[in-house]
């Protein structure tokens, strides 16, 4: 883990944006992605367990899940769409679901993340504070702002979901993967594995603006192909592209 | 800063640093079951409950931890008495190790208060977090089942094989009937077919629970770092950041002044002692190319210099601090250039001798011939050539590399490390200290999986010097992506076999050709490339066979022992090639193999010409024969298992409702051996105590195997006393009799005749005490069993009656015996191994369905720890067919060394494994027994591949079946 010089659990949000004003100081969540990290470099943990940010709440065709809530209860609990409890159960085993937060999955916005594309096509909404007040804006225009804080992430619950990937293994975190959703006529797709983070595609044309980058796991021309195939998949099996 | 938590139920306020982990802080706190595997906390052995939810520890900060619940199996531990769960894990054989079991029997603690009766998907999904090597994930998951079950009110049902009739009269094939049903029972149930050759016993061949299954369960005390030393320093390594490199100044000055910071050594201040660091018996093959510190860099990860100091993140800043000055070289990587035109002397020192052709990295040429291979494959009807390239993977061991080493009162050096060789370190080692062999101590505590990666005097050495520099006792654990990068690995290999056929389908000439890539260093390099050459041509019967082979140096990660040693790479090769002939004679693969497999009686004709310390082309008087072989019945028993009459049927290979889809069966022939012959030896020492009880020392090191309960199975059953009676104790130079170690499928056959021979001596000495005491003038006349003596005229004297007559009272004694063991023969196991698959031909993607593994390892002393290694071995061939693979980039980084972007299966993504163990009476080894703790890696990726091939027509002859390279091959035009 990075060497903490100092740490710190404000109990407001207030405080918490004070601290994160200051050089040097890191939101820590979970700890599955910042306490993993071996660079030595010196930093302030900001623990944001006690800001009252998790929690799980329904409202009428959308749920708001809290920016500290762990992918475990994202994936235990049933009023979360099917695609999102699954994906945020395939994130990560067992051990580290049980620490990681969705606030910290949206933040990072890994290339690979089964649940950020899952959130894509739920249209998730990010509600933030930063240095400049607060934020309520789409997931798919950005994961939040530069020194912002995760407060809560609204997704719309209604439609049909699939999900398709193509891993070493099953369990593997997907080379590519593609997650399409449907409501009434409107199709939305996300792809992993193919951009620096999960991004909707037109599902008429998925691979249409891709450039790829390969890497062992897949070329980008092997991984441009997986996302053609998968694309048509979840298209497929969604009732067919808009 | 301090924290208050609540730990195991009580309130308690601790010390710890900002930075530290909870791990950390657990561990100081003397939670020992909470164990180490990476700092990013993905093998989940540091598994706490926080909040009652299961987490790895090693990725919480120990200020995260303040206000909240800490739980940790030492919760459990309130008495003598096991837990219902932990009580089930020992039951079911749940643990090999148990490296990882006490975060297991958290999960299921957690999980049953949620689910009471959770279905398979559920415990697997509780496991997901928690890798494990060794047991494949089934046992657990039984474990798992038999808790639930008993927390609900019921009574644990005894764990014990399935006993399955057998379908053959043990020689030859039978037609299996598709609609006979295959034995139904869970996948945990070994299915044992027994053999009318194989004399009834009473311990030996039963289900016990292992003799470590208590402290394991339980979290004790157990492995290397569980264990409190007093002053203890940490040791950190710098290592190379160039794959090849002359170091042209060192610069230890801001290091040394790091306060805390005790010593530094590097290649400027240790001697310079060559040796070869793989742990064989003596002498160690050569040549000896390494030296615990150089002034050259021959890989990525390569020692650089060592630091000694009072904690981890001192020692690493002082690693940090030192100047190095490096000259970079040129690298090469692949086998096939490492001869070529340019490429870089790896080793231009003088002072390394036995290098067959320096100037082209060629440390060995190995070669060896019976008959004329040549001319009968001149005459062949026809022939056969092909090429194949297997790949560099790692052990992977939950538990890292730990050595501690101090000087103890008498100034003698005790090392406590994690080794499956603790006598060949301690041989190896001491000349590098400028000790005696008399004056260093090796204790080898509980390992935490080993595979062949702990067959090396890996880091003791460092650990040693450090100890020495400073006086105080020092402690190095790897990191997990140092265990990747800078201990040891699997050799790569590009094979290619010619092969000969007459008109009726016999094998006339077979020819392997092995360019072994033994990367900067030799260590094992010899024996594993010879290992392939015995494995991938002793199969199949055949007059004319060769084999020529080229062991080269490159800068990759150094290769070593891995579980199998040789033996995977060649039956990759040699098991896809004749699945390839035999589709195109257009005959039954598994005829085409049974005509020509080895049966009993006949020779294994090359065996003698490659030995562990040399090859010869003497033609011998006599060759050995095979003596037991139970293939047959593992065939049929296999084949009903998986439903191989499916192979065929394309409505069944073609799902029309998955057009995408395409399954596949595939089958490999598994041969491999049972321990080096005239070289491995065991020792083992009985004696009596006061209540009839007995003290066993052995020098062979159980890794989890099950190897101190198989030892002390066969030492109750020739003393005629329950398992409890033997206490056994493994191993520690200082007490234990010398065993060569670990490896080489040894323990059960080499020792195990150790164990029974001292046993024997014990048995005849208790007689004629009880003769004695019985009046009885024949002492052979009496038995043994049940704790008595018993003379044939039904009146008998019970063991603690003679324990307390001979050392208390009359003619006093210490009633012991000691044994020691070395075979000529090294009789093989014979294994038949099935897979199923499908292919998703649109992506490459493969997706293995079903393991199903039939071995014949003779009697099996243990058949549920038995079938654990075989359940354990599947699991970590699947990952070397399949997934698993060391990358490197251009300048030979290793790009994934962690898991995950390295993956080991985990527990929710196992395919489904069946085990037969099939009977057979070997006569040589202890009550009948052979190997079984390698052939489990033979057969599983030759089978996949022909799976894959049975599915889509595609051949594929590299290792892994990645999407990519399937994708390849499908769409190749």
């Amino acid at each position: 883990m990075p060497r903490a010089l100092t740490y710190h659990r404000p109990a407001s949000l207030d405080d918490a944006l004070a601290l994160l004003a200051l050089e040097d100081h890191v939101p820590l969540g979970g700890g599955t992605i910042l306490n993993a990290d071996d660079d030595p470099t010196p930093v302030a943990m900001v623990d944001l367990q006690a800001l009252d940010l998790g929690g799980i709440t329904p409202d009428g065709d959308e749920v708001t899940i809290g920016a500290t809530t762990s992918l475990q209860e994202i994936a235990n609990d049933d009023r979360v769409p099917e695609v999102i409890r699954r994906a945020a159960r395939a994130e990560l085993p067992s051990t580290l679901r049980t620490l990681a937060t969705l606030g910290g999955t949206v933040a990072a916005a890994g290339p690979d993340s089964l649940l950020f594309a899952a959130l894509l096509v739920h249209e998730a909404r990010v509600d933030s504070v930063g240095p400049d007040g607060k934020s309520d804006h789409a997931l798919a225009d950005r994961p939040v702002s530069s020194g912002g804080l995760v407060v809560s992430v609204s997704v719309a619950t209604d439609g049909f979901s699939t999900h398709e990937g193509t891993g070493r293994t099953p369990a593997d975190t997907p080379i590519v993967s593609a997650t399409a959703r449907r409501t009434g006529q409107r199709m939305l797709l996300a792809l992993t594995g193919v951009a620096d983070r999960p991004t909707l595609v037109d599902p008429n044309d998925p691979t249409a603006s891709l450039d790829p980058v390969g890497d062992f796991r897949g070329s980008a021309g092997y991984r441009l192909h997986l996302a053609g195939v998968l694309a048509a998949r979840v298209v497929t099996a969604s009732g067919g592209g808009t | 800063m301090e924290i208050t938590l609540e730990l195991n139920g009580v309130s308690r306020t601790l010390e710890c640093q900002v930075h530290e982990s909870l791990f950390r802080v657990l561990r100081r706190e003397g939670m020992v079951s909470v164990r180490f595997g990476s700092a990013s906390g993905e093998t989940g052995a540091s598994a706490v409950l926080l909040d009652g939810r299961l987490a790895s520890s090693e990725v919480i900060l120990a200020a995260q931890a303040e206000g909240h619940s800490v739980t940790t199996v030492e919760s459990l531990n309130t008495d003598s008495s096991l837990h219902p769960i932990q009580a089930a894990f020992a039951a079911t054989g749940a643990m090999q190790s148990g490296y990882s079991t006490p975060a297991m029997v958290l999960g299921t603690l957690a999980l049953l208060e949620a689910d009471p009766d959770p279905d398979d998907e559920t415990i697997r999904d509780m496991l997901s977090g928690i890798l494990d090597r060794e047991t494949a994930y089934v046992k657990p998951v039984a474990a798992v089942r038999q808790a639930a079950s008993v927390l609900r009110g019921a009574e644990a049902e005894p764990f014990r094989p399935l006993i399955t009739e057998a379908m053959t009269d043990g020689r030859n094939p039978v037609d299996v009937d598709p609609a006979d049903p295959a034995p139904d029972a869970p996948a945990a149930v070994p299915r044992l077919v027994p053999s009318r050759d194989v004399p009834p016993t009473s311990v030996v061949g039963q289900p016990e629970v292992k003799v470590d299954a208590l402290r394991l369960v339980k979290g004790n005390p157990a492995f290397t770092a569980d264990f409190e030393t007093r002053g203890l320093l940490h040791a950190k390594v710098l290592r190379s950041p160039h794959a090849h490199a002359r170091i042209t100044a060192i610069d230890d000055s801001a290091a040394r002044a790091l306060p805390g910071v005790h010593a530094v050594l590097h290649h400027g201040n240790v001697e310079r002692i060559k040796y070869a660091s793989g742990g064989q018996s003596y002498p160690n093959p050569k040549p000896y190319d390494q030296v615990s510190f150089d002034d050259k860099v021959r890989h990525v990860g390569d020692r650089v210099a060592a630091v000694a100091a009072d904690t981890p993140e001192i020692a690493e800043e002082a690693c940090r601090l030192i100047q190095v000055d490096y000259q970079v070289l040129p690298a090469v990587f692949d086998e096939l250039e490492a001869g070529g035109q340019g490429a870089p002397v790896i080793h231009d020192e003088a002072d390394t001798v036995d290098i067959a052709d320096r100037e082209n990295n060629l440390v060995h040429h190995i070669y060896a011939q019976r008959g004329d291979v040549d001319a009968a494959l001149a005459s062949a009807e026809k022939v056969y050539e092909q090429t194949f390239r297997v790949h560099q993977v790692q052990q992977c061991p939950i538990e890292p590399h730990i050595s501690v080493a101090w000087l103890d009162s008498d100034e003698r050096l005790v090392v406590r490390t994690a080794t499956q060789v603790p006598f060949h370190t301690r041989r190896m080692l001491a000349p590098l200290i400028g000790m005696d062999i008399k004056d260093v101590r090796v204790i080898k505590p509980r390992i935490g999986g080993g595979f062949g990666v702990k067959q090396e005097m890996l880091i003791e050495d460092i650990v040693a010097h450090l100890a020495i520099a400073t006086r105080r006792p020092v402690q190095l654990e790897l990191t997990r992506a140092e265990e990747f990068y800078a201990s040891r690995t699997r050799h790569p290999q590009t094979l290619t076999y010619r092969t000969g056929i007459d008109v009726d389908g016999n094998l006339v000439a077979q020819e392997l050709r092995l360019v072994g890539n033994t990367g900067p260093y030799g260590t094992h390099g010899y024996t594993v490339q010879v290992v392939s050459g015995l494995r991938g041509l002793s199969s199949y019967n055949c007059d004319n066979k060769r084999f020529d082979c080229d062991v080269v140096y490159t800068n990759i990660p150094v290769p070593g022992a891995y579980r199998g040693y040789g033996g995977p790479q060649a039956l990759f090769g040699l098991e896809a090639h004749m699945e390839d002939i035999a589709l195109d004679l257009g005959v039954d693969p598994i005829d085409f193999r049974r005509r020509n497999w080895v049966k009993v009686g006949d020779e294994m004709n090359i065996a003698p010409h490659l030995g562990e310390q040399g090859t010869t082309e003497e033609e011998l008087d006599e060759y050995p024969r095979i003596a037991s072989n139970g293939i047959e019945e593992c065939v049929a028993q296999g084949a009903r298992a998986i439903g191989w009459h499916r192979r065929l049927d394309s409505s069944w290979r073609e799902p029309v409702e998955r057009p995408n889809i395409r399954r596949g069966l595939g089958f490999a022939f598994c041969m491999h051996g049972t321990a080096i012959p005239f070289l491995d030896m065991g020792g083992c020492s009985i004696k009596l105590n006061d209540d009839g009880s007995f003290n066993m020392l052995v020098g062979a090191t159980d890794l989890g195997t099950g190897a101190d309960t198989v030892l002390g199975q066969i030492a109750a059953e020739v003393l005629g006393v329950p398992l409890n009676d033997i206490k056994v104790y493994s191993s520690d130079t200082d007490v234990t009799p010398f065993d060569t170690g670990a490896y080489a499928s040894s323990t059960t056959y080499i020792s195990g005749t150790a164990v029974k021979k001292a046993a024997d001596v014990v048995r005849m000495r208790l007689k004629e005490r009880a003769a004695m005491l019985l009046g009885i003038e024949v002492p052979c006349s009496i038995e043994l069993r049940d704790r008595k003596a018993w003379a044939p005229d039904g009146r008998s004297v019970s063991l603690a009656e003679i324990a307390l007559d001979s050392l208390h009272l009359n003619e006093q004694e210490q009633i012991m015996g000691t044994g020691s063991h070395v075979s000529p023969d090294c009789p093989p196991p014979f294994a038949a191994q099935f897979v199923e698959l499908e292919v998703d031909i649109d992506t490459g993607q493969v997706t293995v369905v079903k393991m199903v593994m039939a071995v014949d390892c003779g009697v099996a002393i243990n058949p549920i720890t038995a079938s654990g290694q075989v359940e354990g071995g599947m699991l970590q061939a699947l990952g070397y067919a399949h997934c698993e693979e060391i990358v490197l980039d251009g300048d030979g980084t290793m790009v994934n060394p962690s898991f995950g972007p390295y993956p080991i299966y985990r527990a929710d993504e196992m395919p489904e494994t069946e085990v037969f163990l099939v009977q057979t009476m070997e006569d040589s080894g202890p009550f009948g027994a052979k190997a079984v703790a390698e052939i489990p890696k033979d057969g599983v990726a030759p089978a996949v591949r022909n799976a894959i091939l049975n599915a889509t027509g595609a051949r594929i002859n590299e290792l892994p079946f990645t999407p990519e390279r399937v994708h390849r091959a499908l769409h190749r035009t």
